[in-house]
C-alpha cells in the first residue's frame, strides 16, 4: 500500500509497496512502556452470562441436594409405577400422588433456606450474584425439578388421561401451591430454624397441607372441582405474593440484617 | 479511582435512629470509623455495601447511584460483615472458590486468587480442612481472604480484628497497608489501636452521627488542653476516678499516676499532655461508659 503523504517516506527496499512512516525507536519504547502501565492499571471485569451464573450454583450444591433429589424422583417413578399397578381409581392415585408431589416440593424447597443459614445471606447479599438473584436461580431448579416429578406422575400413573389433564393437574397443584407457601414464609420468618435437617422437618410439616383433600371423600368429585379450581388461583397469586414480599424484604435488608 | 459520596444518610429502625444525616465524600486511602457499641458503625457500612437501604439520602460511587450501579458496584466490593456466615461443611478452599464464583472472577484467575488469598491469610495449610474446625481467628482471617477475593476497590471491614491475636493484628494492620493503593479501604472498630497507625483519616461516630473527623495528628491537636497527668495518692486516686474520665491508671511507690481527660483542669497540680487517640476516643464516650457502666452496677 502506499501512502501519498508529505511527511511520508519509502522504505528503501526498491519496492513502492513497502513504504513506511519513519520510526523513533526511543519515543516509541517510551509510548509502549506508557501503554503497559495504564493497561496493568486497568482492572478487567468479567460478565458471566446467565447459563455460567446457573451452572456455578449447581457446581457448589452439596452432595446430599442432589442425593436428596436423586431419591425423590427415583422414589417417585417407582411409587408411580406401583400406584399404577395395584390401583385402579384414578381419584386414589391422584390424591397420594399429590401428597407425595407436596412432600418432593418442599424437599426441593429447602435448599433454598440454605442461603438464608449461617449467616450468609448478609455476604450473599453483597456479592455481584447476589442473595436475590440466587434465590431466583434456586427456584428456578426447584421448580423444573417439580415439573419433572409433576410430569412423571400424570405420565405415568395415567391420572391424566382418567380425570382429564385440567382436572388432575388442579388435584395435584392446589395442596403443592399452599403448602409452598406456607413454607416459604416459615423459611425466611424462622430462620435460625432454617439449616440443615431443621428445614426439612419444617417442608414435612407443612406437606400435612396436602393430607387434608384426602380427610374429606366427596372431595375429588367432578362437583367440587371449581372450589378446586378457585383455591389454585387463590394459592398460585398468594405465593406469587409471597415471592414478591420475600424478595422485597431481602431489597430493603433489615430482615436480612436483624436476628 | 473510585469515589464515594453519601448525601444526608438517614437510616430509621422504628423509633430508632440509628444513623442520622450523615455526609461524607471518601476517595482513595484508609478511613478508620471509630465509635461505641451502637454507635451506629455497622449499620452505616451496611448501607455503603447496599445491604441495607437508606430511610433517605443517597450513595453514590463514581457519580452514580449505587442502586442503579448494581452489578457493577457490587463487582467493585469486598466486604467482612461483623457477623461473618460461612458454610461450616465447605473447606475453605471451596468455601473460597464458591465466593469468587459468586463473585464473577473467571475461573482460572480465581484459582490463583483464592491460593494467594490463602498464602496471605496463612490459611495454606488448611485450605482442606472443614471450616465447622476453625478457631475464632482463622474464621476471622477467612473472612478477609473472602473479601480481598475479586481485588475490590472498595474494601469495607467491619471489625475485622475481632477473634485475632496480637501477631495475628499486626500481620492485619500490614497486608491493609499495603493494599491502601488505588482503593478504599473502610474499617470499621472499637479498638483503637486497630486503626491509630493505618488510617489516613479517623471519622469518629456517636449516636448515628460523625462527630469528629480527620487524621490521627489533626484529631489529637483538638484535644490539646484536655489531657491531663496527675500523681494522686490512693484515696484521691479512687475519688478522681469517680469524677472524671480517667485514661490510665498506673501505681508509682505510694502514689497513683493518673491520666485524666477533661475539659477543664482537674486539680492544682494537674499538667497538661499530649492526647493520644485513645484519649480523644475516651472523651468523646465518656458518657457512653459512663451509661455501661451505671448498667453493669445496676445489674450486679
Amino acid at each position: 500500500m502506499t501512502f501519498h503523504t508529505v511527511s511520508g517516506r519509502h522504505a528503501d527496499t526498491g519496492n513502492e509497496s513497502e513504504w513506511r512512516f519513519p520510526l523513533d525507536e526511543t519515543r516509541r519504547s517510551q509510548s509502549l512502556a506508557l501503554i503497559r502501565q495504564a493497561a496493568s492499571k486497568k482492572r478487567i471485569r468479567h460478565y458471566p452470562a446467565l447459563p455460567e451464573l446457573i451452572w456455578s450454583q449447581l457446581c457448589f450444591q452439596p452432595l446430599e441436594h442432589w442425593l436428596a433429589q436423586g431419591c425423590t424422583l427415583l422414589i417417585a417413578i417407582m411409587l408411580s409405577l406401583w400406584l399404577r399397578r395395584e390401583y385402579s381409581d384414578a381419584r386414589e392415585i391422584t390424591a397420594v400422588c399429590s401428597v407425595f408431589f407436596v412432600f418432593a416440593g418442599n424437599i426441593f424447597l429447602s435448599h433454598i433456606a440454605r442461603l438464608f443459614s449461617w449467616h450468609m445471606a448478609e455476604l450473599e447479599q453483597t456479592l455481584y450474584l447476589n442473595l436475590k438473584q440466587m434465590i431466583c436461580i434456586k427456584m428456578l431448579e426447584t421448580g423444573i425439578a417439580d415439573l419433572i416429578i409433576l410430569v412423571l406422575f400424570l405420565g405415568l400413573t395415567g391420572s391424566g388421561d382418567a380425570l382429564g389433564l385440567g382436572a388432575a393437574l388442579t388435584y395435584m397443584l392446589v395442596p403443592f401451591l399452599w403448602s409452598d407457601t406456607l413454607y416459604l414464609h416459615m423459611l425466611f420468618c424462622l430462620r435460625s430454624a432454617s439449616c440443615g435437617f431443621r428445614s426439612l422437618a419444617l417442608g414435612i410439616l407443612c406437606g400435612i397441607f396436602a393430607l387434608f383433600p384426602i380427610l374429606w371423600e366427596s372431595a375429588y368429585q367432578p362437583e367440587y372441582l371449581p372450589v378446586w379450581q378457585v383455591l389454585g388461583i387463590a394459592g398460585g397469586l398468594l405465593l406469587a405474593a409471597q415471592i414478591s414480599v420475600l424478595l422485597g424484604k431481602i431489597d430493603q435488608g433489615d430482615s436480612i440484617c436483624l436476628d | 479511582m473510585p469515589e464515594l459520596k453519601l448525601d444526608r444518610i438517614t437510616k430509621h429502625f422504628k423509633n430508632k435512629i440509628a444513623v442520622d444525616n450523615v455526609s461524607l465524600c471518601l476517595t482513595e486511602g484508609v478511613y478508620g470509623f471509630l465509635g461505641a457499641n451502637g454507635a451506629g458503625k455497622t449499620t452505616l457500612l451496611r448501607m455503603i455495601c447496599g445491604v441495607l437501604k437508606p430511610t433517605s439520602g443517597e450513595i453514590q460511587c463514581n457519580g452514580a447511584e449505587i442502586g442503579r450501579l448494581d452489578g457493577d458496584y457490587r463487582q467493585m466490593l469486598g466486604y467482612l460483615p461483623q457477623d461473618f456466615g460461612y458454610y461450616p461443611d465447605f473447606t475453605a478452599r471451596r468455601y473460597l472458590e464458591y465466593l469468587a464464583a459468586c463473585k464473577a472472577v473467571p475461573k482460572p484467575i480465581a484459582r490463583e486468587r483464592v491460593q494467594e488469598m490463602l498464602r496471605l491469610t496463612g490459611l495454606e495449610a488448611d485450605q482442606r480442612a472443614k471450616i465447622r474446625t476453625f478457631s475464632g481467628g482463622m474464621l476471622r482471617r477467612l473472612g478477609i481472604a473472602q473479601a480481598l477475593l475479586n481485588d475490590p476497590e472498595i474494601l469495607i471491614l467491619d471489625e475485622p480484628t475481632s477473634g485475632l491475636d496480637p501477631k495475628e493484628r499486626i500481620r492485619f494492620r500490614n497486608i491493609i497497608s499495603s493494599l491502601s493503593k488505588g482503593r478504599i479501604i473502610i474499617l470499621s472498630t472499637h479498638i483503637v489501636s486497630d486503626v491509630e497507625f493505618i488510617a489516613d483519616e479517623i471519622l469518629l461516630m456517636k449516636q448515628g452521627r460523625i462527630v469528629e473527623q480527620g487524621a490521627v495528628a489533626r484529631i489529637t491537636k483538638n484535644a490539646e488542653g484536655k489531657v491531663w497527668e496527675y500523681l494522686a495518692d490512693q484515696d484521691e486516686a479512687v475519688r478522681m476516678n469517680d469524677s472524671f474520665a480517667v485514661s490510665n491508671l498506673k501505681n508509682e511507690g505510694a502514689g497513683v499516676r493518673l491520666r485524666l481527660v477533661s475539659d477543664v483542669c482537674p486539680c492544682e497540680d494537674a499538667v497538661p499532655v499530649s492526647p493520644s487517640l485513645e484519649d480523644v476516643y475516651l472523651y468523646h464516650f465518656k458518657e457512653v461508659s459512663e451509661h455501661v457502666e451505671n448498667l453493669e452496677r445496676r445489674i450486679l
